[in-house]
């Protein structure tokens, strides 16, 4: 199967309006739901009056803590069961009514007592508290790898800095949703989710009912990032029970503020990293310790200083992480966790090392070339990070990098800098369906999502490709608990997920067709070997032989109902792998900084990206452009803030909380390594997310190059610029 | 996320409309841009809102080098109107920068002068707001306050005004005309807004029910040639200023004959920078007659914790923006 | 007129008139997606702030979560559903698909009409586009596609 640019699959139906998100299903009868919040950030709710709400007029069930009751405890359903208010916003009730204007002034009328108790609402107020979590991810929290103290203690130049990432929140531009309903029992949940499957085992869960009893659906996904990716949000759940409740579907739709804290976020981090080199440049010794916020229910740590720990070729390696918990929303995986705020540090410091050690910076990070995984003690499955540097470099220009602080265009003083990413290549388990009708139209089935990342594009492109066959004559079904199993849209993972199992299904389909060919005398490529055969044009055929028939004449031959077929593929086994994988990058950037105004921006973008196969360059050119975009948003722009006396943020809106708008693009340059892997079943690595890391501290290290100023915190604003 | 419903009634002319907004809790809608969002986010909460968006009070008039902006003027419109691109260039200027092109649409000229600040504090409910609940506190003070005012501000409140074209109309000299049941009066665009002081929950000098109707801009012919309108953002566009400039300068034989001069994004409303524009009189526009009109423009500046760069910002902007018009034609 | 909590409002809507009658407090938003279940035109933010819920009112393009229903009576509103179909894509349309001018798709109607009021103005060039498309907001990144298809039908 080759790669070619076909068009995005669903494309027409988003650009007439006619792509149906979960939102706007029709639900005959539906409630519209909202949600009534603690006065508190931290305490308890001692009663829930809603005797003023239910005497509204339209308005139908009210539920709250005592609802839940009939829930299985657990951290899912903690936050409704549980009476323990932990951060500013946390909802105590949910009220349903006819109309949306009517349940929000309902919830207004949900009289709350609660007992106050003093919020923690700073990382710096926590800090005594501090504690370790055991795992960070599937990654142990805490590694040492040699003596990374004495390394730095002997080392000829150390590069030693605290880093700070600011609260982000991930706002895909449609806000999470869920329109759920009961049939005989069995519950129908239409939602904006990332994780169809995931959500379902959460429902039953927490409902103790079968999965076989929920229907779990999100065709169409209007971003998510990360917040959408686990069933984060147990009001789910409240919208649930009024439905029961009720007898009639409820529509809880979450207002942008909401997403500000209901849905998770990117959590807080404060880095001191320290770089050992010796006066080659060869690092020596590395400390990454990172400090986080977390919330006062559960546990959170992005995996901040664990690609530290394999990126570069260093012997003695020390990472720890460290939570702190505050009475703030709880944290979660959003784009890029771990890499994001990991590299700003990282290369940031290596740039630092490179300029004091009068090293180019693409040439410090080549020859600190990790050539094997040395902290799994494995070879890489592939990585081509070198070569990601070199056409990275030439593209961008890399070798006509004027002096430090010596361009100008107009008010802008123009800096260039560069950074590496990388991104772990991940697969889960999945099954793919396909079904061949006789009329040769193909449906491919598989119980994924695609929130804008391609997956109907992909799985469209691989079968229709596979079997010869134009991709206007494939129907892609995704987003149904009712279709075969498929991983959660996250972690870069459901192209590389699908296309082993995809390519296994419509390997068996092609079998079955070239046995019915070549069995059947009728045929006129009876009798040929099956290696002779390709599919072409709608039509199977010899290779050699100037023989073929069209699959029509091949499926009129066979059962009425048509072909079906299966294919799976195992998740990645990570206690058993023979080598490591990861996608890698080298982003290259231009910035122009107004010193007098502080205004940045980023001129121009040159990134070099290696992630296995690419089986749709347009569709992976927008991934990478729009990782990118979100690495920008970071970068320049993106702080959730918060009122410290009173825990609440402050700006709980889109005008308020930044993030790059059309006036705000650079040029884009994007050029696509392509790898052979034979490690990875399907050749397949994750790109959604590899835009999205590396490139802050590409934008920081510009900007010193631009006006000698070091800027170790996020988001770099005009007051970096300006003291 | 929205305030207690209310009710609707439209104006039929301009004295229906001072009849309908005389009742109790009666808000005028113009354009709907700011007060949807205020009422949204539950910062205000009128029990009706008198619609006044079709009453002919939207005519742009040049006559004998004064501009005359009916209140109801879409922004749009005026910022592509031939007459003000000619003879008031920073007035088109200013809303250009101001916004999106939708928002430019809808929103009004009178709309845009009274918008309330974009300060979170206010716009947020729950959060210490003396202008949202007097006597609540003012969270910004000592809470998140990147946002807030150099000058002009009170222990009561720290808010800026966020309007560019408020900015512009300041070093221009422009004038409001205000109707009340009263009847008619007009007044320098500086005495429609009040400081904070101890009464920050009002933004301006209106009594209940007046109505914005026109604002006359005098001859600019003079500054036509050397205005400019700086805004200075954390991203390319569509953000409210973090300081803006508005400078018009008058040059003959290379003397400053007069300068206009305000800021944004500093103060409680547009700040005009009088004494700055007195320094530049009778120099010539170089680098110290700049630099002393900056120095002075940033003079008792107050900063809170957050905000201290804008000192510096200012001082910059107003060089920068005087630098632009300054130089040989 | 008295106030009053429900209005009679006519609105021209793709070239079709609708007599509604509407609660006082209903944007035009609230109105295309509850009311009549025109669900094309999308809430991302109903504050203003994303442009996911631009129309055109005239011909103008506005922001819909901003604009109270009643205040809109007797405008004639376009909306995606006016903009070509699956059969018959306008130009922009077509154009978006070719450049990838998408990825969620939840914010592309409101940037194909505000595309279209755009091109009205006849935008001299890219950075003209950028700037006059900036109040449309896109988390997923397509903005570069989104301008190159925009400049395509300009003529760019």
């Amino acid at each position: 199967m080759t790669s070619h640019p076909a068009l995005r699959y669903e494309a027409a139906l988003k650009v007439t309006g006619n792509a149906v998100y979960e939102a706007e299903i029709a639900a005959p009868g539906m409630l519209h739901a909202a949600l009534a919040k603690a006065p508190i950030s931290c305490g308890d709710v001692l009663s829930v009056d809603t005797t003023q709400a239910t005497d509204l007029p339209d308005v139908a069930a009210v539920v709250s803590y005592a609802d839940a009751g009939v829930l299985q405890p657990s951290p899912a359903t903690a936050l409704i069961r549980e009476r323990a208010i932990h951060f500013a916003g946390q909802p105590v009730a949910l009220v349903t009514a006819s109309t949306l204007q009517a349940a929000r002034e309902a919830a207004r009328a949900i009289r709350v007592i609660a007992q106050a108790r003093p919020p923690l609402t700073a990382l710096a107020q926590g800090h005594d508290e501090a504690f370790a979590p055991a795992m960070v991810g599937r990654f142990p929290a805490e590694t040492r790898r040699g003596d990374a103290a004495g390394a730095l203690a002997h080392a000829d130049l150390v590069v030693r800095n605290r880093y700070h990432t600011a609260v982000n929140n991930h706002h895909p531009m449609e806000p999470h949703v869920v329109v759920c309903w009961w049939e005989d029992g069995k519950a129908v949940v239409h939602t904006s989710t990332q994780a169809i499957f995931g959500t379902r085992a959460m429902i039953a869960q927490a409902f103790q009912m079968p999965a076989s009893d929920i229907r779990v659906i999100s065709r169409f996904l209007g971003g998510g990032f990360g917040c959408k990716g686990q069933l984060w949000w147990p009001w789910m759940f409240w919208a649930m029970l009024a439905s029961r409740k009720a007898g009639r579907p409820v529509r809880l739709e979450l207002t942008r503020a909401q997403m500000f804290t209901l849905v998770g976020r990117r959590q807080e981090t404060v880095q001191d990293l320290g770089l050992g080199f010796s006066a080659d440049g060869r690092l020596a010794g590395i400390e990454h310790h990172v400090l986080a916020q977390t919330s006062t229910h559960a546990d959170y740590s992005d995996s901040t200083a664990v690609y530290t720990r394999f990126l570069y070729a260093c012997p003695n390696v020390t990472t720890t992480h460290r939570l702190v918990r505050t009475n703030e929303p709880q944290p979660i995986p959003m784009r890029a966790p771990g890499t994001a705020p990991g590299t700003f540090a990282l290369e940031s410091a290596i740039d630092e090392a490179a300029e004091r050690l009068g090293i180019d910076p693409v040439e410090l990070r080549v020859r600190n070339f990790a050539d094997h995984d040395q902290e799994a003690e494995r070879p890489w499955s592939s990585n081509s990070l070198i070569e990601c540097y070199r056409v990275g470099a030439e593209r961008f220009g890399w070798s006509q990098r004027p002096a430090k602080g010596t361009v100008t265009d107009g008010r802008w003083r123009i800096g260039w800098g560069m950074a590496s990413t990388l991104y772990p290549a991940i697969r889960q388990a999945c099954r793919v369906r396909v079904e061949l009708a006789k009329d040769a139209r193909l449906r491919v089935q598989c119980g994924t999502q695609d929130m804008g990342s391609g997956t109907y594009t992909a799985l469209g492109q691989m079968a229709a490709s596979s079997l010869g066959i134009p991709l206007s004559q494939v129907t892609v079904e995704l987003g149904d608990t009712l279709l075969p199993e498929g991983p959660f849209s996250g972690g870069s993972q459901v192209t590389a997920s699908l296309t082993p199992a995809a390519e296994m299904a419509m390997a068996r389909l092609r079998a079955t067709l070239a046995n019915m060919a070549v069995s059947d005398e009728r045929s006129p490529l009876a009798g040929r070997p099956l290696e002779d055969l390709e599919f072409e044009d709608g039509t199977i055929r010899s290779r050699t032989g100037n023989v073929g028939e069209p699959l029509t004449d091949v499926l009129a031959r066979g059962p009425a109902e048509g072909l079906e077929a299966e294919g799976e593929s195992a998740a990645t086994q990570h206690q058993s792998l023979a080598a490591s994988s990861m996608g890698y990058g080298a982003v290259f950037v231009e910035v122009g900084v107004d010193a007098e105004l502080g205004e940045i921006r980023v001129r121009r973008v040159c990134a070099a990206f290696a992630a296995g196969r690419i089986l749709n360059p347009l569709l992976a050119k927008s991934q990478y452009v729009g990782g990118l975009i979100g690495g920008i948003g970071m970068a320049l722009h993106e702080r959730t803030a918060t009122d410290l006396a009173s825990g609440q943020i402050v700006g709980d809106s889109l005008a308020d909380y930044l993030i790059p708008v059309h006036a705000d693009m650079p040029e884009f340059d994007i050029a696509m390594i392509e790898e052979d892997d034979p490690h990875l079943p399907g050749g397949v690595k994750g790109i959604g997310m590899l835009g999205t890391a590396g490139i802050q501290a590409a934008i920081a290290n510009a900007i010193c190059h631009a006006t000698g100023k070091r800027v170790r915190n996020l988001p770099i604003r005009i007051e970096s610029i300006i003291e | 996320m929205s305030g207690p419903s209310f009710q609707y009634s439209r104006a039929a002319n301009v004295h229906d409309a001072l009849v309908q907004a005389s009742r109790p809790g009666a808000a005028y809608l113009a354009g709907g841009t700011d007060l949807l969002q205020l009422w949204k986010a539950g910062a205000i909460a009128p029990a009706e809102v008198v619609d006044i968006s079709s009453l002919s009070l939207d005519q742009v008039e040049f006559s004998d080098g004064q501009l005359s902006l009916g209140a109801l003027a879409r922004l749009s419109d005026v910022a592509s109107h031939p007459d003000v691109k000619r003879h008031h260039p920073l007035i088109a200027s200013a809303i250009l920068a101001s916004a999106s092109g939708q928002i430019r649409n809808m929103a009004t000229v009178g709309g845009n002068l009274l918008q309330r600040t974009r300060c979170a504090y206010f716009r947020t409910e729950g959060l210490a707001c003396n202008k949202r609940i007097p006597g609540s506190g003012c969270g910004a003070l000592r809470g998140e306050n990147r946002q807030a005012a150099l000058f002009g501000a009170s222990t009561s409140c720290v808010a800026t005004h966020a309007s560019d074209l408020a900015v512009a109309l300041a070093a221009l000299g422009a004038e409001v005309e205000v109707l009340g049941a009263e009847g008619q009066r007009r007044l320098p665009l500086r005495d429609l807004y009040r400081l904070p002081a101890a009464t920050p929950e009002r933004d301006t000098n209106l009594t209940a029910g007046e109505l914005v109707t026109r604002i006359h801009v005098p001859d600019a012919s003079r500054f036509a040639a050397r205005s400019t309108y700086l805004k200075v953002r954390d991203r390319a566009s569509f953000e409210f200023a973090v300081v803006s400039v508005a400078a018009a300068l008058h040059i003959e034989n290379g003397r400053i004959v007069e300068a206009g001069l305000a800021a944004g994004g500093v103060a409680p409303l547009p700040w005009r920078l009088t004494r700055s524009e007195a320094a530049l009189v009778g120099r010539a526009p170089g680098p110290q007659a700049i630099a002393a009109a900056a120095e002075i423009a940033v003079e008792h500046a107050r900063p809170l914790a957050h905000n201290g760069f804008k000192v510096a910002l200012l001082r910059n902007a107003v060089i920068r923006a005087l630098q632009t018009i300054g130089g040989q034609p | 007129m008295l106030p009053g909590s429900s209005i009679s409002v006519s609105l021209h809507i793709n070239g079709r008139d609708h007599q509604l009658s509407v609660p006082a407090c209903d944007t035009l938003l609230d109105v295309l997606r509850d009311t009549l279940g025109m669900t094309g035109t999308k809430k991302g933010c109903d504050m203003g702030a994303c442009g996911a819920c631009t129309v055109l009112a005239d011909g103008r393009r506005i922001k819909s979560c901003l604009a109270l229903a009643a205040s809109y009576d007797g405008r004639s509103i376009t909306t995606i559903e006016g903009i070509g179909t699956l059969n018959d894509l306008h130009q922009l349309q077509a154009a978006f698909i070719r450049h990838d001018a998408l990825q969620c798709g939840y914010c592309t109607p409101g940037q194909i009409l505000s595309g279209l009021a755009l091109l009205d103005e006849r935008p001299g060039n890219l950075e003209a586009i950028r700037e006059g498309m900036s109040g449309n907001l896109c988390r997923c990144g397509a903005h570069p596609n989104i301008v190159a298809a925009i400049a395509e039908v300009a003529g760019l």
